[in-house]
């Protein structure tokens, strides 16, 4: 009977510990989005909002439909704001950065792992190594030799230059040697038999690795995809460094880009925040079973 | 052998390729194009040569690597080793061009002059002989743009024949000033028939001129107008005058370790670093450990089967590391705004002590890690709950027996099982905190300022401090900052080389 009421008592005490922490978790996110339904320039800080102080200025700003804002109340004097260029493009740069850069690690990463667990040769190991500790130096340190390079590229090639996406996402590219890991460890665990008979009946390695290694390794890829888009959309330093005008802004830097020092627009960034992180959040809520199973079969990436 | 698919693949990648690279030659890039070369070379073997067969599904991500990991590695590592910040920036070169360009006036004719408009966005120049306006002469189409590139040739005049006018709109002398045409249009020279050299003076004139600096066969240059001569100082990498003073702008020059012996010696550089190497420590060594006490517990508690909710609890607890993590910084950057956010005025509300997040370094310093715990957790659960699942449940039955209590089975069973496989994951992360730039630049960007530490900040971890070394400051100093960034190499690479070692049976494989 004591030992019954004890578990309950300790079922109890966890169930408030979790929720607590949960409470915790959730307030900023409640936060914001009631800032970005507030009327004026409130940094999050309440949790709910008075109907009188409703308003979708915010919203509308940030999806670039025009509307109309009192600039003198004494006279009744009217300006129509509409934001040039529109944020939602800032959004479309992430995303079209993000995806690219996600299907081309992909590639890169996913045909790396396969030499790399499937074949023997010469420095296999040593490049392996090679890649874990090289991985490891963070962008921001190589910033000022990236901008050498971008530059000089772009003296000879418009396109993937200083100030451009694709300079951007070839910079991202580089960033395979986690994700070389983590496929790896996948296929490691992927039995041969498989493409061993396939190789017996003819196949070449090459056809063995498409058209049977690949399918079975769907999941893996998933998760390579969801991370390195999750990265890659909060990636900060190198994107303020190689996009310098507005138009080529990704999420982050434009995000940034309201809260000046002088001046901090919160309630257009809190619209911008939510709009940006709920679509990844759900995507990455949908498929954590993978992403879990992928962070603990060895990747690692915070 | 036969023509295969892969072969006509290759000759169509060949192909561009080896037109790119007859580009870069053709630019003057010697040393770029013999790169690209080497490059398409073994390319081509790899997809030529059945031996290499391996490698075919390694190059591209290995070029990809070598461009933009290693290449920036080395290039760091070299600009460590030479003077290169703001009053080092130009290339010797470069800078031995802009003396090369200086003139003097020789005491010769004067010129009026007009600058033609043309409808091509070009312009003319027309000149007329001050003394004698029969001397009339038109100048080459040119443009005027603000951004100079490299030494530029004069532009040729010619005569212009008696009766013609010369083409395009004139412009008044408040439209060449207000169009920012000034200064472009007195740096340019122009050259007449006869071989000699004029350029503007003043606002109204073009007088006849003499290069300044006559450069001779040693590297030194003499001032023909005065006759004193300077030469280069490489190891100082500016130009120097027989006593001793420095003359015109500086030129990047190799130093040596000079930029690693700053970071030792001098003081206004020294006792930041020292500082800011200590707290990036203390930060990444406090995050790990919190996180993992946080991460570990609730891995536990979502471990225990009986606990309803198991599922909903964990989906909710993993959102602080589904949401993109800049756009949660700025959020807290906004909840701990030290007027108007959540935290203090519910700290107000509360009659309790409402801390300077801004302001004081000990706040700033408690918001960092109170957000990157809150940022960090969900990470270190997830692992914790794939350690825990390897854990046979039988180790506790037998404790069970003698009538243990959780606490003590956690501390005695569990924690020595997980604890090993978890060391190299621990590692990697304390690598990753050392160098959160993400984290510190948008929350606080290294504020408040460190007293006397010139640009340094009392939140500044060795990466923001380098990066504002290199990019914020008007004193830029990409020589200091690319020092310091190599010794951030050296200090992850060996936390790396260490994690290799610690998890030596995975690289086996």
């Amino acid at each position: 009977m004591r030992a019954q009421s004890e578990l309950k008592l300790r079922k109890t005490l966890a169930h408030i510990c979790l929720i607590s922490i949960i409470t915790l978790v959730l307030i900023p996110f409640v936060m914001v989005t009631i800032a970005s339904l507030r009327k004026g320039q409130f940094p999050p800080s309440a949790l709910f909002v008075k109907p009188d102080q409703l308003s979708l200025e915010h919203w509308k700003f940030i999806l670039g439909i025009p509307y109309r804002e009192l600039v003198n109340p004494a006279t009744g004097e009217t300006r129509v704001i509409q934001a040039s260029p529109s944020p939602l493009l800032w959004l479309w740069n992430s995303v079209l950065v993000s995806g690219c850069s996600s299907l081309g690690i992909i590639l890169l990463s996913g045909t790396a792992a396969y030499a790399f667990a499937r074949m023997r040769f010469r420095f296999r190991s040593s490049i392996l190594r090679t890649l874990l500790i090289l991985q490891m130096f963070p962008a921001v340190l190589s910033l000022v030799a990236y901008y050498v390079l971008l530059d000089y590229m772009g003296q000879h090639f418009r396109l993937i230059g200083l100030n451009t996406l694709p300079g951007l996402i070839a910079i991202y590219l580089a960033g395979i040697s986690v994700n070389i890991w983590m496929i790896k460890g996948y296929f490691d665990t992927v039995p041969t038999s498989m493409e061993e008979s396939a190789r017996i009946d003819g196949a070449s390695q090459f056809q063995t690795f498409l058209r049977i290694l690949l399918p079975m390794s769907a999941p893996i890829f998933a998760v390579v995809f969801i991370l390195s888009f999750i990265y890659t959309m909060s990636e900060y330093p190198v994107a303020s460094v190689v996009l310098q005008t507005s138009d080529t802004w990704t999420l982050a830097v434009g995000a940034n880009s309201f809260l000046y020092e002088q001046e901090k627009l919160w309630g257009t960034f809190s619209a911008l925040a939510v709009l940006g992180g709920l679509p990844i959040t759900i995507v990455f809520l949908l498929c954590q079973k993978f992403v879990a199973s992928g962070i603990t079969s060895g990747g690692v990436k915070e | 052998m036969t023509l295969s698919l892969r072969h006509v693949l290759v000759i169509l990648f060949l192909l561009p390729a080896l037109y790119l690279d007859f580009l870069a030659y053709q630019s003057g890039s010697t040393w770029v194009a013999l790169g690209l070369l080497i490059i398409i070379g073994l390319g081509a073997y790899i997809y030529l040569d059945s031996r290499a067969e391996a490698y075919r599904y390694l190059f591209p991500g290995l070029i990809g690597f070598g461009l933009f990991i290693i290449f920036p590695l080395l290039y760091t590592v070299v600009v460590s080793l030479t003077r290169y910040s703001s009053s080092h920036l130009l290339p010797y070169e470069r800078a031995l061009s802009l003396f090369q360009q200086e003139t003097f006036s020789n005491g010769g004719s004067a010129y009026n002059y007009e600058l033609l408009q043309q409808h091509d966005a070009g312009f003319l120049l027309y000149l007329e002989e001050d003394k004698d306006s029969s001397k009339r002469f038109i100048s080459e189409p040119f443009e005027l743009t603000a951004k100079e590139s490299g030494p530029v040739e004069p532009i040729k005049l010619s005569i212009l024949a008696e009766g013609a006018t010369p083409p395009g709109q004139p412009l008044a002398l408040p439209q060449i000033t207000r169009q920012k045409l000034y200064i472009p249009l007195r740096s340019r020279h122009f050259l007449l028939p006869d071989g000699t050299l004029i350029a503007l003076e003043g606002l109204q004139k073009f007088t006849a001129r003499q290069r300044l600096w006559k450069i001779n066969g040693d590297g030194s240059l003499t001032n023909l107008q005065d006759g004193s001569m300077i030469r280069p100082d490489f190891s100082q990498g500016c130009f120097v005058s027989q006593k001793g003073e420095k003359v015109g702008v500086g030129f990047r020059a190799f130093s040596g370790v000079e930029n690693y012996a700053q970071i030792v010696t001098d003081p206004r550089i020294q006792g930041p670093f020292l500082r800011i190497f200590l707290w990036t420590i203390l930060f990444s060594a406090l995050s790990v450990v919190g996180g993992l006490a946080i991460g570990m517990f609730l891995a536990v508690l979502l471990d225990w089967k009986e606990l309803r909710f198991r599922n909903l609890y964990r989906t909710l607890l993993i959102l602080p590391y589904a949401v993109p993590s800049v756009l949660s910084i700025l959020i807290f950057k906004g909840l701990f705004s030290q007027e108007f956010g959540a935290v203090n005025e519910f700290l107000r509300a509360l009659h309790l002590f409402a801390p300077e997040w801004e302001t004081n370094p000990w706040g700033a310093r408690a918001m960092i890690l109170l957000v990157n715990l809150w940022l960090g957790y969900p990470y270190m659960m997830l692992v914790c709950t794939g350690m825990l699942k390897s854990v046979p449940s039988t180790i506790y039955e037998a404790s069970a027996m003698d009538g243990s209590n959780p606490l003590t089975d956690f501390f005695q069973l569990t924690l020595p099982l997980v604890l090993p496989p978890l060391v190299p994951i621990l590692v990697a992360s304390f690598a990753f905190n050392f160098n959160n730039f993400t984290l510190v630049y948008l929350l606080t960007a290294g504020g408040p300022r460190m007293v006397g530490g010139g640009i340094a900040g009392e939140t500044d971890l060795l990466v923001t401090y380098t990066f504002n070394l290199a990019f914020r400051d008007s004193g830029t100093n990409y020589g200091l900052a690319s020092a310091i960034a190599t010794l951030l190499f050296f200090i992850v690479g060996t936390l790396a080389w260490l994690n290799l070692r610690l998890s030596a049976r995975k690289v086996r494989a």
